[in-house]
């Protein structure tokens, strides 16, 4: 700051000064913003940690294009504020099997991240990351609200953590969910529509392991 | 044409971008391009992602490196062809007065005459006995004083017939947004200025885009960037000279640039081959250098290799040479360095674009 206070006095106008200055304190002040609470997001994986995710993300959107599945996307002003633009899952259209076949096992978006925001332990893998956990909606889920039988989300789960009650109906086993997603993507409960009524996302769904 | 590829690449970009997004190739933005594991990161990002981790990141660093030295090598030359933002400010002129910026340089050409007569009639030599004179001297032809009238002349052209000078000149309010930019992300621990840069913005609207129309995905976002954007850059006019870190960082590196600068044969410059007055230069210059007299203008450092003085000068005398030959053109645009007796006196007085920064 010494610097510009010396170029001030050299040459800068009143007005100039009073812009930076101003430009700064705006900085500054969206800095605050961070203290806005906003909704736990669930990140793809190597992105758990939440604070240092927000530290080194500089929202370029590499990890949301290199995800072969299309499960991530970038999060929207309704996420958060100061979560715009940072990645977050989609398992309504893929799941992350941490890229097994397209890139033997190592997640393409950590691969893809340059600011290390997403980053993974060398011994990482599919089964010990957390990714979210899966949560079951009883009301919406046709099994349990019209005991149809479904069970898309008990077929797809590659990690045993659904398993069915004595009536055929899907219950989730959080100790062996990761958060991969699969259940979710495979659940049609909302993409039947009228199956279930004031549904506002899919029956099961994968949420921060902080809200599971 | 240059003129034209510049507003072409930067859309060029976006439109790749959007492809690559699309087809889920990792090909990145500006805030990040590169192929798979390799990237090259916005220095800016860069400093800031470290700053607020408290990491060494070994792609940011590299990307750091290559910038300095892109910058040492050409300038700002990313601000006059790579980015959108000067794009989108060009929409401004559109919602004004119909007319893009080419209108509004023909209206400053067109109203400089009523200024200052002298100026820019290009045959009408207003009598500089101080240029004739230092031309038999010495061979620095282009260091030659101007005379008091030339002086009053170009204060008057300035305050009068050109009003965006003062706006296009880039200013230190920039230097301390850079500032404010790196401090607030060392203390929030989030790189504050991505949330907010148009250039990533850009980026981000055409992907957006995609999603809306390619997936339905609908959110608010999609209202809320480009208003954001037209705040930053349409409505608020001095985005890039006054504001931008980006700019600030690449005119703070940029002052040890020595190469590809606007050079002057003068052999068929107007001035000093047919000792005319002419000026089409300085009047083209997006950002108020003076490639004539570089005295008189802003700093060399600033310079975006927009071509646009090339482009305008009547005996095609500017070109962008790697090193600037050191004939009787080159010291014109190092003054310092100007072995032309007259120069060290005048220096003092030569302040001409102070007066007219603060007029306005």
């Amino acid at each position: 700051m010494g610097d510009e206070k010396k170029r001030e006095g050299a040459g800068m106008s009143r007005r100039t000064f009073a812009l930076g200055v101003g430009g700064a304190g705006v900085l500054l002040a969206m800095g605050g913003l961070k203290l806005v609470p906003a909704e736990a997001q669930v990140r793809p994986p190597g992105g758990q940690d939440e604070s240092r995710l927000v530290a080194s993300c500089i929202r370029c959107e590499r990890c949301v294009e290199a995800c072969p599945r299309g499960a991530l996307r970038p999060a929207h002003i309704e996420d958060g504020i100061v979560s715009v633009r940072t990645p977050t899952t989609n398992f309504n259209d893929g799941w992350c099997d941490f890229c097994a076949d397209e890139n033997d096992g190592v997640p393409l978006c950590v691969a893809a991240c340059p600011t290390e925001a997403l980053a993974l332990p060398a011994d990482a893998t599919a089964e010990t990351t957390i990714i979210g956990k899966a949560v079951l909606i009883r009301e919406w889920c046709l099994a349990w609200d019209k005991n149809n039988g479904c069970r898309f989300c008990y077929d797809a789960c590659p990690y045993e953590a659904i398993e069915l009650d004595e009536n055929g109906r899907p219950v989730v086993v959080p100790d062996n969910c990761n958060g991969c997603g699969a259940c979710q993507s495979v659940c049609v409960s909302q993409k039947e529509g009228s199956y279930t009524t004031g549904a506002t996302s899919r029956a099961i769904i994968v949420v921060p392991e902080s809200e599971a | 044409m240059s003129q034209k590829l510049r507003i072409i690449i930067p859309l060029a970009l976006l439109g790749a971008a959007g492809v690559a997004y699309a087809a889920h190739v990792s090909a990145g933005t500006l805030s990040a391009f590169g192929w798979e594991s390799i990237s090259l990161i916005c220095p800016i990002g860069a400093l800031g992602t470290m700053l607020a981790s408290k990491m060494l990141v070994p792609r940011a660093v590299i990307s750091i490196v290559l910038a300095v030295a892109a910058i040492l090598l050409l300038g700002r030359a990313f601000c006059g062809w790579l980015c959108p933002v000067p794009v989108w400010s060009k929409l401004r002129g559109i919602f004004k007065k119909g007319g893009t910026s080419t209108a509004g340089a023909a209206s400053g050409i067109s109203s400089a005459p009523d200024a200052a007569p002298g100026i820019s009639s290009v045959g009408g030599d207003l009598g500089r006995p101080s240029a004739t004179e230092a031309t038999s001297a010495a061979p620095a032809t282009k260091a030659t004083p101007l005379s008091a009238a030339e002086k009053r002349a170009l204060k008057t052209s300035c305050a009068g017939g050109c009003s965006s000078c003062a706006d296009r000149k880039p200013a230190d309010s920039r230097h301390i947004i850079l500032g404010g930019t790196l401090l607030s992300a060392a203390i929030f621990g989030f790189p504050v200025f991505c949330l907010v840069c148009p250039v990533g913005l850009s980026f981000a609207m055409v992907f957006l885009l995609i999603a809306l129309f390619g997936g339905g995905d609908v959110t608010w976002s999609v209202l809320i960037i480009p208003a954001l954007i037209a705040v930053e850059v349409i409505f608020f006019r001095k985005w890039c000279s006054h504001l931008c870190p980006i700019s600030s960082f690449m005119s703070l590196i940029g002052r040890a640039n020595r190469t590809f600068q606007p050079a002057i044969d003068d052999a068929k410059c107007l001035e000093t081959a047919h000792n005319a007055t002419c000026g089409r230069c300085a009047e083209a210059c997006e950002v108020g250098i003076n490639p004539r007299h570089p005295e008189l203008g802003t700093t060399f450092n600033e310079c975006t290799r927009c071509h646009a003085c090339a482009d305008v000068c009547p005996g095609h005398a500017i070109s962008f040479p790697l090193i600037a030959r050191k004939t009787a053109g080159a010291p014109a645009l190092e003054p310092t360095t100007a072995g032309a007796s007259g120069t060290s006196a005048i220096e003092p007085e030569l302040d001409l674009d102070e007066p007219s920064e603060t007029l306005s």
